[in-house]
């Protein structure tokens, strides 16, 4: 078995619906240990589909994803899964919420309390642990899914447009917070959206997906650690702009 | 009491007045209609003298335990069809044929099976609190979001874990809307079987009010019997603030 120093790698995968839709076709991806790439592309593109391949929620109908070298059968418990929706149940507190990966598996032991205590203040909402999901503001409860994500300390974290029903000022404080867990613990991450901004500000490497296809990869050579003001930079716009170029060819001349 | 409760209670004060004083001015039969003052006497001789107490109990007993177990019924055979998708495909139509069914028009041949008395009355109303539980068990299990499921899956919970700690509790509120319905449908379900086959109890006793002509004993038991049935429904209510409070928790935010 050739060994892998990639956290995850795709290769050649392709998912094709029951129905014949192909959602995404012959994708080579592969991301090392530690990084953070985007996956961008409009709605429809496959982007999500990619992600629940990477996942293990579908299996490839061709080509294959393997992850820290073993080929990925169904899914595991050593990544992260963050959606769209905060997806929190609703009859549980914060803190059940946060432990609910551990209480699964075995009984919730007083260190485990206290790293969740931990991860929620990290993530800041501290105040809100014995308080019910629905008593919480949406970035509050986007915080709570991220911390339920981390508190298994997984190697990689799968998101899936998490902060995409936010406004502008929350959605960007919880990019800087992604980023900072993130480079803590070395967390690999793999994060879809339909932001432009978002993806240049999160990544060390973007890709845009058009018709399930790949259709344009850059690296992003912003400095880290990122921080707010970089967006106004020259750097940073143009990197936008390239992967705004990238997503709508036919209209090169909007900008 | 807030302006409308109490003008609320106005109107029924002055409906019950001008419905004395029609039946004294018109002079009509207290056969047809009786005047609200011989119905309250009724009734208060009944509950002082107490020969209404053991009919509201036969009564109250037959719905909760028609109630109970028809409950326990629905939702069990909910969660096995909304589990088991063979099942499902397999008895939707029938289901859905035995919907359709007037289940009180079954109460004769339940008595040829079951006999006179509680029984009877007892399956009658277990089969009628069936079907909202059995539907809405099936509903709620099948109406958790797809991130979630997929949220169980990512977390390798087994299928057990799913039913109890995801598809159930998500399911509850629809599950607990089934019980209301259930609760008031169970008591009319319990009048109605003791109307065919009963020797006690409330419905038994309209019957027997009828054969006797006595009508203000007959509008009496309608009076018990919407007592009965509100006290029923408010105990539901509570029961379901109760279990639902996580979820009721983040609402009066």
């Amino acid at each position: 078995m050739p060994t892998d120093q990639n956290f995850l790698t795709i290769s050649n995968a392709s998912f094709a619906y029951p129905d014949g839709v192909e959602a995404v076709s012959t994708v080579a991806w592969s991301i090392p240990a530690g990084a953070v790439h985007c996956l961008v592309g409009r709605s429809g593109c496959g982007k999500t589909t990619l992600l629940k391949l990477a996942a293990g929620l579908l299996q490839p109908t061709g080509g294959a994803v393997r992850m820290l070298g073993a080929q990925v059968q169904g899914p595991s418990r050593k990544v992260g899964f963050v959606f769209q929706s905060p997806s929190l149940l609703e009859w549980r507190t914060v803190l059940d919420n946060v432990l609910l990966p551990i209480s699964l598996h075995r009984p919730v032991t007083t260190a485990d309390q206290d790293v969740a205590a931990e991860l929620l203040e990290l993530v800041g909402i501290q105040e809100h642990t014995n308080r019910y999901p629905r008593q919480l503001s949406g970035g509050q409860q986007s915080r709570a899914a991220l911390a339920r994500a981390l508190i298994t300390e997984p190697a990689g974290l799968l998101m899936d447009e998490p902060f995409a029903a936010l406004d502008a000022i929350t959605r960007e404080e919880l990019q800087d917070d992604l980023l900072q867990l993130a480079a803590l613990r070395q967390t690999t991450v793999l994060f879809v959206t339909h932001d432009i901004g978002e993806a240049v500000y999160l990544a060390d490497k973007v890709a845009v997906m058009d018709a399930g296809r790949i259709a344009f990869q850059a690296d992003v050579a912003l400095p880290r650690p990122r921080n707010q003001t970089q967006r106004y930079s020259t750097a940073f716009n143009a990197a936008c702009l390239d992967l705004r170029h990238a997503m709508a060819p036919s209209r090169r001349d909007v900008a | 009491m807030t302006r409308t409760s109490l003008l609320s209670l106005a109107l029924f004060i002055a409906l019950l007045l001008l419905w004395e004083a029609f039946v004294r001015v018109t002079g009509i039969s207290a056969l047809v209609i009786p005047a609200p003052s011989a119905v309250l006497s009724v009734l208060w001789d009944g509950l002082t003298v107490g020969f209404l107490w053991p009919h509201i109990w036969v009564t109250a007993v037959e719905t909760l335990l028609g109630f109970g177990l028809g409950c326990v019924i629905g939702f069990a055979a909910g969660v096995m069809l909304g589990e088991i998708e063979f099942l499902r495909r397999l008895l939707w139509p029938y289901v859905l044929a035995s919907q359709v069914v007037p289940k009180l028009a079954l109460g004769p041949i339940f008595i040829v099976w079951f006999g006179f008395g509680m029984t009877s009355t007892i399956v009658i109303t277990a089969l009628i609190c069936f079907f909202p539980l059995l539907e809405n068990t099936l509903t709620g299990l099948q109406s958790v979001p797809p991130d979630k499921r997929d949220l169980f899956r990512m977390l390798g919970a087994s299928r057990w874990q799913t039913l109890l700690r995801l598809k159930i509790p998500s399911g509850l509120p629809v599950i607990m809307a089934g019980v209301r319905v259930a609760i008031v449908l169970a008591l009319v379900g319990a009048v109605v079987g003791e109307f065919i086959g009963g020797d006690a109890g409330l419905g038994a006793s309209i019957i027997a009010a009828q054969g006797m002509m006595d009508s203000a004993l007959m509008f009496a038991l309608f009076i018990v019997i919407t007592a009965l049935g509100m006290l029923f429904y408010q105990l539901t209510i509570l029961l379901e603030r109760r279990v639902l409070s996580g979820w009721t928790k983040g609402q009066n935010q």
